[in-house]
C-alpha cells in the first residue's frame, strides 16, 4: 500500500516537474523590450525605418512563441531566449545605425547650409554686375524678391537644424539650394551674354 | 512470487495510463489559436512594408491595436488554470487585427498610387503655371505682397519636389498644396487685374487702327506706344519703320487717373513740343498734349462721381525722353527710350506728329497663349 502511494505521488511529481520546466524569460524580455525603446529614442524610426520596422516584428513573433509556449502544458522557452538575443543584438544595432544615419544627415545638412550660404553670397555679387537693359532690370527685381524668400527658407532650415529635426531640414534646405543655383545660373548666363556682345545693335 | 508479480503489474499498469493521463491532459488542454495569430501579424507586417501606418494610418492603427488586444488576451488567459483557459476572445481580436491590416495594405496601395500619381501632375501643372506666371508678370507691376507670394509658391513647390523624389508623398502632398494654393491664388489674382485692364483692349485696337491708317493717309511718321509688351513702334505710311524698347511709369497698369499716380497714360496725342539736349534732363524729350479733352471730361467726371477727392489735379508733362535703357519701368508716367532710339525719333517726328499710347496691341488671350 505503502508503495502505491509512492508511486503516485512520484507521477504527479513528475507531471508538475515536466509541466514547470520552462520558466517565462522575463529578464531577456525586458532587455530587448529596452534595446528597442532605445532605438527608438535614436530615431530609428526616422533615420533606419526598415530596420527598425524588422526589430519590431522580430519581437511580435517571439512575444507570440511565449505566449503559445505559455500555453502549452509542458513549455519550452528554449528557442525564444535565443531569438530573444539576437533581437537585441539587432535592436542594438539598429540604435547604432540611426546614430549614424543621423549624423550623416546632419552632416549633409550642415554641408547644405554651408554651400548654399555660398551660393546665396555669390548671387549678391553677381547681381550688381548683372545687365540691367531691357527687362534685365526688372528680372533682377523679381530675383531679390526670391533671395528674400531663399534667405528665409535658410533661416527655417537652420532653425530645424538646432531643433535636431535634421531629416526635414535637409528638404528646406536642398529646395533652398535648387533655387539659389538657378538664380546663380541664370545670373551667370545673363553676363556670360552681355560679355560676348561685340555692340549693341540698333533697330 | 504471487506478490512480486501483482507488484509488477501495478508497475505496469502505471507505467502505461502515466502516458495516457498525460496524452489525455494534452488532449484537453485548449488550444490557443497561434495560426491565426501569425496569419495577424503576416498581414501587419505586410501593410507596414507597404506604409499602412503612413497612408492608411487609422485602420493600421485600430489593426494594431486588435492584434495588441489579442496578446494581452492570450497572456491573461495563459495565467489561468490550464483547463479553464478560453482564447475566443483571443482569435476574435486576431481575426479583427488581419482583416483591418488586409484593408490598410490594400487601402494604402491605392492611395499610395493615387497620391503619387496626383502629386507628379500637381508638381507638373503648377511647374507650367510658374512658366506662365514668368512670362506674364515679370514686368508687370504687381504688388510687393502678390511678389512675396508666388516666390513662396515656387520655394513650396521645390520642397514638394525634393520629397516627392525622396518617395515622401504624404510630405510632398502637403507642400504641393501650399504651394498650389500661394501660386494659383497670386496668379487668379494678378490676371483678374490683368483680364480687367484688357477689357479696354477694343478700344485700344481702334486707336492703333486709326493711328496707322492716319500715317498712310498722310505719308508721315506715326507713333505707337504698347504698353503691356514695352514697345515704342514708329509708322511710316502704315508700315512699321522702328521698334524700340520702351520704359514706363511704375505703375504703368491702367490710364492715368490723377497727378502723380506715376502711370503712363493711354489715349490718341500728338507732340507739341521738342525738346534739344540742353532743354530737358532726360537727353531729348518729345512734350505730348496730355491731358486732351478726353482726359479732362474724364478726370472731372471722376471729381464729379466722388471716385476722386476734389483736392485731385490732373497731372501733366508726359513726354517721350532719353535715359531710358534702364530695363526697369521708373518714370513718373513718362516713356522713356535709349538716347540713341531717342537721336532716331528726334530726328524723324515733328510737332503734330501723332502719338498713341495703348494697353496692348495683342489681345489678352494671345498674350497668355503664346
Amino acid at each position: 500500500m505503502k508503495n502505491k502511494v509512492l508511486m503516485g505521488l512520484a507521477a504527479i511529481a513528475m507531471v508538475a516537474v515536466l509541466s514547470s520546466c520552462g520558466k517565462k524569460p522575463q529578464v531577456e524580455i525586458d532587455a530587448t523590450n529596452a534595446a528597442i525603446t532605445a532605438a527608438q529614442t535614436a530615431e530609428a524610426a526616422v533615420y533606419v525605418p526598415a530596420e527598425f520596422a524588422a526589430v519590431q516584428d522580430s519581437m511580435k513573433v517571439i512575444m507570440a512563441d511565449i505566449a503559445a509556449q505559455d500555453s502549452k502544458l509542458f513549455k519550452k522557452f528554449g528557442p525564444a531566449k535565443a531569438k530573444l538575443s539576437s533581437t537585441l543584438t539587432l535592436a542594438n544595432k539598429v540604435a547604432a545605425d540611426a546614430a549614424t544615419k543621423k549624423t550623416e544627415v546632419k552632416k549633409e545638412v550642415e554641408t547644405l547650409l554651408t554651400e548654399v550660404k555660398a551660393v546665396v553670397e555669390e548671387n549678391t555679387t553677381l547681381m550688381k554686375k548683372a545687365p540691367r537693359g531691357k527687362e534685365g532690370a526688372a528680372v533682377l527685381e523679381q530675383m531679390k524678391t526670391e533671395m528674400a524668400t531663399i534667405q528665409t527658407s535658410i533661416t527655417e532650415a537652420q532653425g530645424l537644424y538646432d531643433k535636431g529635426a535634421f531629416m526635414d531640414a535637409d528638404n528646406k534646405v536642398k529646395a533652398a539650394k535648387e533655387r539659389a543655383v538657378a538664380i546663380n545660373t541664370e545670373l551667370k548666363d545673363a553676363i556670360a551674354k552681355v560679355k560676348g556682345k561685340t555692340a549693341p545693335k540698333k533697330k | 512470487m504471487r506478490k512480486v508479480w501483482r507488484e509488477v503489474l501495478i508497475f505496469a499498469a502505471v507505467a502505461v495510463s502515466i502516458p495516457i493521463i498525460i496524452l489525455l491532459l494534452i488532449r484537453f488542454t485548449p488550444q490557443p489559436p497561434i495560426g491565426e495569430m501569425d496569419y495577424a501579424r503576416e498581414i501587419l507586417s505586410k501593410a507596414e512594408t507597404n506604409k499602412a501606418d503612413t497612408y492608411s494610418k487609422k485602420l493600421f492603427t485600430l489593426a494594431r491595436i486588435y492584434y495588441d488586444s489579442a496578446m494581452i488576451n492570450w497572456q491573461k488567459e495563459n495565467k489561468r488554470f490550464i483547463y479553464l483557459r478560453d482564447y475566443d476572445k483571443v482569435a476574435m481580436f486576431a481575426e479583427l487585427s488581419s482583416k483591418k491590416a488586409s484593408q490598410a495594405d490594400e487601402n494604402s496601395i491605392s492611395s499610395t498610387t493615387n497620391l503619387i500619381i496626383k502629386v507628379k501632375q500637381k508638381i507638373n501643372s503648377l511647374k507650367n503655371l510658374v512658366a506662365v506666371i514668368n512670362q506674364l508678370f515679370t514686368t508687370y507691376p504687381l504688388s510687393s505682397e502678390i511678389r512675396n507670394r508666388i516666390s513662396e509658391g515656387k520655394m513650396l513647390l521645390e520642397e514638394a519636389d525634393i520629397a516627392y523624389k525622396k518617395g515622401q508623398y504624404l510630405q510632398a502632398n502637403r507642400k504641393m498644396t501650399d504651394s498650389e494654393y500661394l501660386l494659383t491664388a497670386s496668379y487668379d489674382n494678378a490676371t483678374t487685374n490683368l483680364k480687367n485692364y484688357f477689357k479696354s483692349y477694343p478700344v485700344w485696337k481702334n486707336w492703333a487702327d486709326k493711328t496707322i491708317n492716319e500715317s498712310k493717309k498722310n505719308r508721315d511718321y506715326s507713333i505707337i506706344i504698347d504698353k503691356f509688351s514695352r514697345k515704342c513702334f514708329v509708322y511710316l505710311n502704315g508700315a512699321k519703320k522702328y521698334e524700340f524698347e520702351a520704359e514706363l511709369g511704375k505703375n504703368w497698369v491702367g490710364d492715368k487717373r490723377v497727378k502723380g499716380d506715376q502711370t503712363t497714360p493711354e489715349g490718341m496725342y500728338k507732340i507739341t513740343k521738342k525738346y534739344e539736349r540742353n532743354k530737358t534732363r532726360y537727353y531729348k524729350a518729345l512734350l505730348l498734349d496730355y491731358p486732351n479733352d478726353e482726359d479732362m471730361e474724364k478726370f472731372k467726371s471722376e471729381i464729379a462721381n466722388g471716385s476722386l477727392p476734389a483736392s485731385a489735379k490732373i497731372g501733366g508733362l508726359i513726354e517721350i525722353h532719353g535715359n531710358g535703357g534702364k530695363g526697369i519701368d521708373w518714370t513718373e508716367g513718362c516713356v522713356a527710350l535709349t538716347d540713341q532710339e531717342m537721336d532716331i525719333i528726334f530726328r524723324i517726328v515733328k510737332t503734330g506728329t501723332p502719338v498713341t499710347i495703348v494697353g496692348s496691341m495683342i489681345e489678352f488671350e494671345n498674350i497668355v497663349n503664346r
